[in-house]
């Protein structure tokens, strides 16, 4: 205490000073200090929350971009494989139409054939009764005139020879 | 077909008059046509024949019915050669307008 006096230090006051001091960092603390912790805690858990979903929204983005992606790719695949089996198939279609076309082209060559070599056959034919006709008609007018009385005898001999067999 | 019997069994049968003897005669009238018709020849030939010819074709026809046949001759210059003879239902034809006509057929 007596250092205290020395100094000029009044015990009571410093004691009342200090509770004053206490009890205006008391009131200062609870008023003041303590929201405002409290506040930059809230902004800090409220940050901190935000920075969450951020990085949660990032996931789900980057899950739902790979996701896209992969539909994406798919959808590609498929459609790849339509245009390739539709060009498949439009090259069979095309080959077979060829095909078809080949095969009427040599049918209607197959049939012109024909039809010319049934003329052809129907003209001989008609070429040759002709000459027949000719034949036999020049033949019949001037046979009555070359025929001898041997031919005559031969002939009617010939007959009789058939009627006696 | 011998002629006395046919005569012999047409006059039986006028005589008797079977119950259908109208038939009977009627179907012996036509068995009778038709045995003439095959006992007779018709000779048709381009230019006559002589009696030597004729007398060979005579005998042909009687060997090949082996009986009396009837012959009639004919000429017919249509046939331009040869001879033709229509015997019954047989025909032997061996003129020669048969023969262009087979051939012409033949073309």
């Amino acid at each position: 205490m007596e250092l205290l006096d020395n100094l000029g230090v009044d015990g009571p006051k410093l004691i009342a000073q200090l509770i004053n001091f206490g009890i205006v960092l008391f009131v200062l603390w609870w008023f003041a200090y303590k929201p405002v912790l409290e506040m930059l805690e809230n902004r800090r858990q409220k940050i901190a929350k935000s920075m969450d979903e951020a990085e949660q929204i990032k996931a789900e983005l980057a899950e739902t971009q790979a996701e896209r992606d992969k539909v994406m790719a798919e959808a590609n695949a498929k459609a790849e494989k339509l245009i390739a089996d539709a060009k498949e198939a439009a090259k069979q279609v095309g080959e077979a139409e060829g095909q078809r076309a080949v095969k009427q082209a040599e049918e209607i060559i197959r049939k012109a054939r024909e039809a010319t070599e049934a003329d052809r056959e129907k003209m001989m034919a008609e070429l040759k009764a002709e000459i027949g006709r000719l034949v036999v008609e020049t033949t019949a007018k001037v046979s009555g005139k070359v025929l001898t009385a041997e031919d005559q005898q031969r002939l009617i001999d010939e007959t009789n020879k058939e009627l006696a067999a | 077909m011998d002629a006395d019997r046919v005569r012999q069994a047409v006059r039986l049968l006028i005589e008797k008059k079977p119950r259908g003897y109208h038939g009977i005669l009627q179907h012996l009238q036509r068995l009778v046509k038709l045995d003439e018709a095959s006992r007779s020849a018709r000779v048709e030939s381009a230019v006559a024949l002589t009696e030597a010819q004729q007398q060979s074709v005579r005998e042909s026809l009687v060997r090949l019915k082996g009986g009396e046949v009837t012959v009639e001759f004919a000429e017919n210059a249509g046939l331009i050669g040869g001879m033709r003879v229509k015997v019954g239902d047989d025909v032997f034809d061996g003129s020669v307008k048969t023969r262009l006509a087979s051939l012409s057929d033949s073309f």
